[in-house]
């Protein structure tokens, strides 16, 4: 991991500016999520809708500290996260460049996601939780589903054309609770 | 987790050079730069005063000397009155003899009181400037800076004075008060930048340990007024063992230290006689003690005792050492200020918090 | 390089009759944040003095930089302390302070100061005194900055700043990490911002330290379980530090490793930092000490005696 000067080849040639990361972190201070998941996640975020493309480079840690006033260990912490996952890689003397995309879910199974997910909401609601209580439920259930991957995967459900598998760090993370 | 990595730094950084002592005079100067202007200041308006007043003494003197030239002038009595009278307060030099202490106080105390009051030691003290090196840096520089203004300061008090110790007096009936009169001794020669320097080191010392400028000024004020009492009062007179002479014709300019008589070689009372010789002897003669300042008049009363055996002994200093107590007084004075200066830079050593 | 810039074995410091800090054992690694947390009268300034040399130990040592003994000249060379209420002569101008500074330090990188105050607008020619409260902060920061030094050390430095100038100040000493590598040591009353600020923690309660390593361990290692309140006094095998208790359910923190098994009935969190550090605090008995070598296993140990 280095403190990252210069801009890589692929965003010149992208035509993004010199230098420049396309997109800026924001901190939201009082969500309890930890600083660096917050990056983290806003990374993965702008993958999804596009702002980020692989030869992107993310801003430079300086620049996030002097935004964000945080520490520059966090954001190192954050983007050796992103490494670990397998979505940047540091250029020593260059900077941190994301190198893959998140797993694409294809359109129809995104659709069918929705609708098994609208009657299980129905079914919750049927049973008497309120709001709050499913996403009480859902959030337990997706604990104990990163805590138990193997267990709780189906077979032949291998993510698409051998990008980044979301595999997540078990006992290194650390979330605030609801 | 990743952390930083330090960059690395030559071995030098373990053992520095120290910061060149030419750093701080630019720093001693900007901080105190009010407190001397404030002390040139005060001096140079002192000194406008002095020299109109100077002039004036200077022109009754003259005119006194020129009038009493002749026993029998008739205009002597009040050229001399006219001259004993001009500026008689400045004449026993109590006035002047607060500008040392005041000086000094005011510079000497809020060097340290000051950065330690505010707080700006924090900042100051744990800069690469070595906390002794700092405040011998400033502390030397400003002594000497005092020492320089007093010292030019004295020239012109030597000037004003002049006059009252011009040897033509004693027999004009001029004041001619003895050189050691405590009010003018220090006023004089090195006296005054000695007393000055004094001061300052007093006053840095107390800065330091009490911490608060306006208290330690008050201390400043109040230490070197004792020792000023106790150097005019007891220390000067033994500075060299006094002449001790029976004669009756102690010059006038001497300082006596006191006056005894003895009968026979043995020791019969000291300062004047007890009643009863007195209205054996001397009925009609004077009586009184005789101070140890001021002019002695030993002649009226020997008239009556000396044919009945007694001897009259008077132990003075002659105006002749003047300048060798003036060396002395300067020379242990600069000794403490020396000592006083040490004990501070030894004792800022200590931690400040 | 991983040397310790400040390494305390049993320090401590009397006034008069009283021990403002007791027993203090550190051992703050470089590179990293360290937050000093505790209520007033914890001794945090006075750690802070004793690590700056601005007082001498009454009982053990405090060396720093890797061993440099606190207060000598190659100690006062490589640390800069900007204290409390930011002290700066206030009669002299910002651009004297800069020369003042200059003259009382070997290396003073005066471009760089003046290019800092530039981009903060902080005119030259104004007396110091004169500045508002975060330009007085920044300035101080600024003359801390400008001496390069590897470790520097701040004595609740934003108390006294409104928002903006408090982001602004932290935003200055957090570049300064990243782009010089400058290790930090700051005491602080503000525990909601630590988390984003702080990656070394030290607790002190009442002259001594209750807690100290690095955030990402303390956190590991502690979990808040939720459960049975009748269960509460039968509970065995773990050490905790705390139980809230209502009628029915009741809460402890507990020192546990991250994949301890959690006892059945019984639901595990994570702990927050703010709450973790005000939990001990309310405890003081509890401590949580780093032994020798904590961390991830493999590092090398530079922790002292």
């Amino acid at each position: 991991m280095s403190i990252d000067k210069g801009v890589s080849p692929e965003a010149a040639s992208s035509g993004r500016a010199a230098g420049a990361s396309p997109i800026e972190f924001r901190l939201d201070a009082a969500s309890g999520v930890p600083t660096y998941l917050q990056l983290v996640h806003q990374v993965e975020h702008a993958l999804r809708l596009g702002f980020l493309e692989p030869g992107d480079q993310l801003p430079k840690v300086r620049d996030v500290v002097a935004a964000l006033a945080i520490n520059p260990n966090t954001v190192l912490k954050a983007y050796k996260e992103l490494e670990t996952k397998g979505l940047a890689a540091g250029r020593p003397g260059q900077g941190t460049f994301i190198q893959a995309t998140l797993s694409q879910v294809t359109l129809p199974e995104l659709t069918g996601l929705h609708r098994a997910l609208l009657g299980w909401l129905a079914d919750a609601g049927a049973a008497g939780l309120d709001e709050d209580g499913m996403v009480a439920l859902f959030t337990s259930a997706l604990r104990d589903f990163r805590g138990d991957r193997s267990h709780y995967r189906r077979s032949g459900h291998a993510s698409r054309s051998g990008q980044a598998d979301r595999g997540g760090t078990a006992s290194g993370e650390t979330e605030g609770v609801a | 987790m990743t952390t930083l990595t330090v960059p690395a730094r030559s071995e030098e950084d373990a053992t520095p050079r120290p910061v060149p002592w030419r750093r701080m005079a630019w720093v001693t100067w900007r901080q105190h730069r009010f407190a001397l202007g404030g002390v040139v200041v005060f001096l140079g308006a002192l000194s406008v005063l002095l020299w109109l007043a100077g002039r004036q003494v200077y022109s009754t003197h003259a005119a006194a000397v020129a009038a009493c030239q002749s026993a029998s002038s008739l205009t002597c009595p009040n050229a001399i009155v006219a001259f004993n009278g001009t500026n008689g307060f400045l004449s026993n030099g109590f006035i002047l003899q607060a500008v040392p202490p005041l000086i000094g106080a005011f510079v000497g105390a809020p060097v340290l009181a000051r950065e330690l009051e505010t707080g700006t030691f924090r900042y100051a003290w744990t800069q690469g400037f070595s906390r002794w090196r700092w405040t011998l840096a400033k502390l030397v520089p400003l002594a000497i800076a005092l020492a320089v203004a007093a010292g030019l300061f004295s020239l012109l008090l030597d000037w004003y004075y002049q006059p009252y110790f011009d040897a033509a007096n004693q027999n004009l009936s001029l004041e001619y008060p003895t050189p050691f009169f405590p009010g003018l001794f220090d006023l004089r020669g090195i006296g005054f930048a000695a007393w000055t320097v004094t001061a300052f080191a007093i006053g840095a010392l107390a800065g330091l340990l009490i911490r608060r400028v306006v208290p330690a000024i008050a201390a400043t004020l109040v230490a070197y007024a004792g020792l000023s009492f106790a150097a005019g009062g007891f220390l000067r007179q033994h500075y060299i063992a006094p002449v001790i002479t029976s004669s009756l014709n102690v010059p006038g300019s001497a300082w006596i230290i006191g006056q005894w008589w003895t009968k026979g070689g043995t020791f019969a009372f000291a300062g004047g006689p007890p009643d009863s010789l007195l209205t054996r002897f001397c009925p009609n003669g004077p009586s009184g003690p005789v101070g140890p300042f001021g002019k002695s008049k030993p002649v009226a009363l020997a008239q009556c005792l000396t044919p009945h055996g007694y001897t009259q002994w008077t132990s003075y200093q002659p105006d002749s050492r003047f300048w060798p107590f003036q060396w002395i007084e300067g020379g242990w004075l600069l000794v403490l200020s020396a000592l006083l200066i040490a004990a501070t830079v030894w004792l800022i050593r200590r931690r400040a918090a | 390089m991983t040397m310790n810039v400040i390494e305390a074995s049993g320090l401590g410091k009397r006034y008069g009759g009283t021990w403002a800090l007791r027993n203090c054992t550190l051992a703050i690694p470089a590179g990293h944040v360290a937050a000093l947390v505790g209520p007033n009268g914890a001794g945090k300034s006075t750690l802070l003095n004793l690590a700056t040399g601005l007082a001498a130990p009454s009982a053990g040592g405090i060396t720093v930089l890797g061993g440099r003994p606190a207060g000598s000249p190659a100690a006062l060379d490589g640390i800069a302390f900007v204290a409390q209420d930011t002290p700066l002569y206030k009669n002299l101008s910002v651009a004297d302070m800069l020369h003042v500074t200059r003259n009382l330090n070997r290396h003073f990188d005066q471009p760089y100061a003046r290019a800092r105050l530039d981009e903060l607008g902080i005119p030259l020619k104004r007396k110091a005194g004169k500045l508002s409260g975060g330009q007085q902060a920044q300035l101080a920061l600024t003359l801390a900055l400008g001496r390069r030094p590897r470790l520097l050390v701040l004595d609740e430095p934003v108390a006294m700043l409104d928002p903006i100038a408090r982001h602004d100040f932290m935003a200055t000493v957090m570049t300064a990490m990243a782009a010089d590598g400058v290790s930090v040591v700051l005491s602080s009353h503000v525990l909601a911002e630590l988390e984003r600020v702080a990656d070394y923690l030290i607790v002190l309660s009442r002259g001594q330290v209750q807690m100290a390593g690095e955030v990402d361990d303390l956190l590991a290692s502690h979990r808040m379980l939720t459960g049975p309140a009748a269960e509460v006094d039968s509970y065995a095998g773990r050490p905790a530090v705390h139980a809230r208790r209502g009628d029915a359910q009741a809460h402890l923190l507990v020192r546990a490793a991250p994949d301890d098994p959690v006892p059945p009935g019984w639901e595990a969190h994570p702990v927050g930092l703010e709450e973790l550090i005000l939990t001990y605090l309310r405890e003081p008995g509890a401590a949580a000490l780093p032994g020798p070598s904590r961390g991830r296993g493999t590092q090398p140990s530079e922790v002292a005696k």
